[in-house]
């Protein structure tokens, strides 16, 4: 602390007033914070709509997808109030573990995720922008034998190795930015997410958050972000999806070639479908 | 959730001169519209924990647990008093709440935005850190009044609305802290 002048508290004034100054990332805090309240209210309005459109499709298909977005909702900031909620730590966790999901602006969300469906591994990996036109690529399948597609905002690809072919479809009706948070901000009324304790997996330390439903999310301790998801299934099994990647990247143009199917496959046949059919 | 219950809340108050009276009257017909006092009150409610807590979570925790109380609370708000003097008034129970927990406070990242440098950086942390304990040592009554003034940033004719008192009583009250705050640090 510096040395405030008998005559002169400005100095201790503006070191009060800079322990409140704003930080970077207040607005991202406080669009988390508003979409949690959003969730909340009778009628659950979109605090930030977008018209529907089209999904993109994910690479693990839609039993992957609820996972995501269970795991996703389990790390809705819960209520802190009373003594049947969980704890300040535990809300605090859960809420630091939405905000590490919070896609920043401009970015591209790249994630792979690996689990074993009817004894065959498959591997869902997708590259996403987070901003219109919410441009993506993605894998899916066991390894060898991976599909490829993308979309660009107005067309759509799918690549076929065997040929080396592009199939390309226009396409206008915009996509959605897939992100499994954004779609289950919407079904985070329940509150239940609670963080129920650390435990070691593959040697790494982490949170684990119990989420509603029976799902089970466990992220990062340093970086909050998502490392597995254990989906409880019908006949009383456990599949455990294991979060391989689930990063940022800049919107470099390097990076930018990872949304394009073109790009990644210069040689390929490019074939172009009639129409302009949605999915 | 009470938000639900909104819609049966007892009628308010008219209080003259609040001027966020015809938002939580909106919000008490339709809570959605407790969404606009929340963007009015958010980075005041953040200014006003940061001010008091020096761990950043606990700091964000804390800020939401005060629009989540007060989202659920609305309904028995009477609108006897300001809605900022109900609301800083929950966001003082969350602060005290927290402090009665935590023994200690972890060390936290705090920044100072616009340090040029790293050592710049570690001074301002330093002031930072020495400031917020001689904070915790002051009167639960006399953070308040310093987090509403230079936390929420509220001018001093807010803060009399709020504490129930006129603005030249709490700018003196104000000043007298600054003065302890100085002779404590010199």
């Amino acid at each position: 602390m510096t040395m405030h002048d008998d005559s002169n508290l400005q100095l201790l004034e503006r070191d009060l007033t800079a322990l409140a100054a704003p930080r970077e990332d207040d607005e991202r805090l406080r669009l988390a914070l508003r979409d949690q309240l959003a969730a909340t209210l009778p009628g659950r309005p979109r605090t930030r709509s977008r018209p529907r459109r089209r999904s993109i499709r994910h690479p693990l298909g839609a039993a992957a997808v609820v996972a995501a977005a269970a795991a996703a909702a389990a790390v809705a900031l819960v209520g802190t109030g009373g003594s049947d909620g969980p704890s300040i730590a535990s809300a605090a966790i859960v809420h630091h573990t939405l905000r590490a999901m919070t896609p920043p602006a401009n970015a591209i969300l790249h994630t792979q995720v690996v689990g074993v469906q009817n004894g065959v591994t498959v591997v869902g990996e997708t590259w996403q922008e987070t901003t219109p036109p919410y441009a993506s690529r993605g894998l899916k399948g066991s390894p060898g034998h991976l599909g490829e597609f993308a979309d660009n905002g107005t067309t759509s690809f799918e690549y076929d190795p065997t040929t080396n072919t592009i199939q390309e479809q226009p396409d206008s009706s915009h996509p959605t930015f897939a992100d499994p948070v954004a779609q289950v901000r919407q079904e985070l009324a329940s509150g239940q997410a609670e963080e129920t304790g650390m435990v070691t997996i593959g040697g790494a330390s982490l949170y684990k958050i119990d989420l509603p439903h029976g799902l089970v999310g466990y992220f990062g301790m340093a970086d909050y972000l998502p490392r597995y998801l254990n989906d409880p299934q019908r006949d009383g099994s456990m599949v455990r999806l294991r979060v391989a990647a689930y990063q940022y990247l800049a919107m470099t143009p390097a990076n930018r070639a990872l949304l394009s199917i073109t790009a990644q496959h210069p040689r390929a046949r490019i074939v172009t479908g009639g129409g302009a059919a949605g999915k | 959730m009470n938000a639900n219950a909104l819609a049966g809340a007892r009628p308010m108050r008219a209080r003259p001169g609040d001027p966020d009276a015809e938002l939580v009257a909106a919000a008490r017909a339709d809570p959605r519209e407790f969404l606009a006092l929340y963007d009015r009150y958010f980075d005041r409610v953040l200014g006003y924990a940061r001010l008091r807590i020096r761990d950043r979570a606990t700091c964000e925790d804390v800020t939401s647990r005060v629009f989540t109380a007060a989202l659920e609370q609305l309904g028995r708000f009477r609108g006897e008093g300001s809605f900022a003097g109900w609301l800083f008034q929950i966001a003082r129970n969350a602060v005290r709440d927290v402090q009665r927990q935590r023994v200690t406070e972890p060390l936290c990242d705090e920044r100072v935005a616009g340090d040029p440098s790293p050592e710049e950086r570690v001074l301002a942390l330093e002031r930072a850190h020495e400031l917020h304990a001689l904070i915790r040592r002051l009167r639960p009554e006399q953070q308040h009044l310093l987090a509403l003034r230079y936390g929420a940033g509220l001018p001093y004719e807010e803060i009399a609305a709020i504490v129930g008192s006129a603005p030249a009583t709490v700018r003196v009250r104000v000043h007298r802290i600054l003065e302890e705050l100085r002779l404590r640090f010199p």
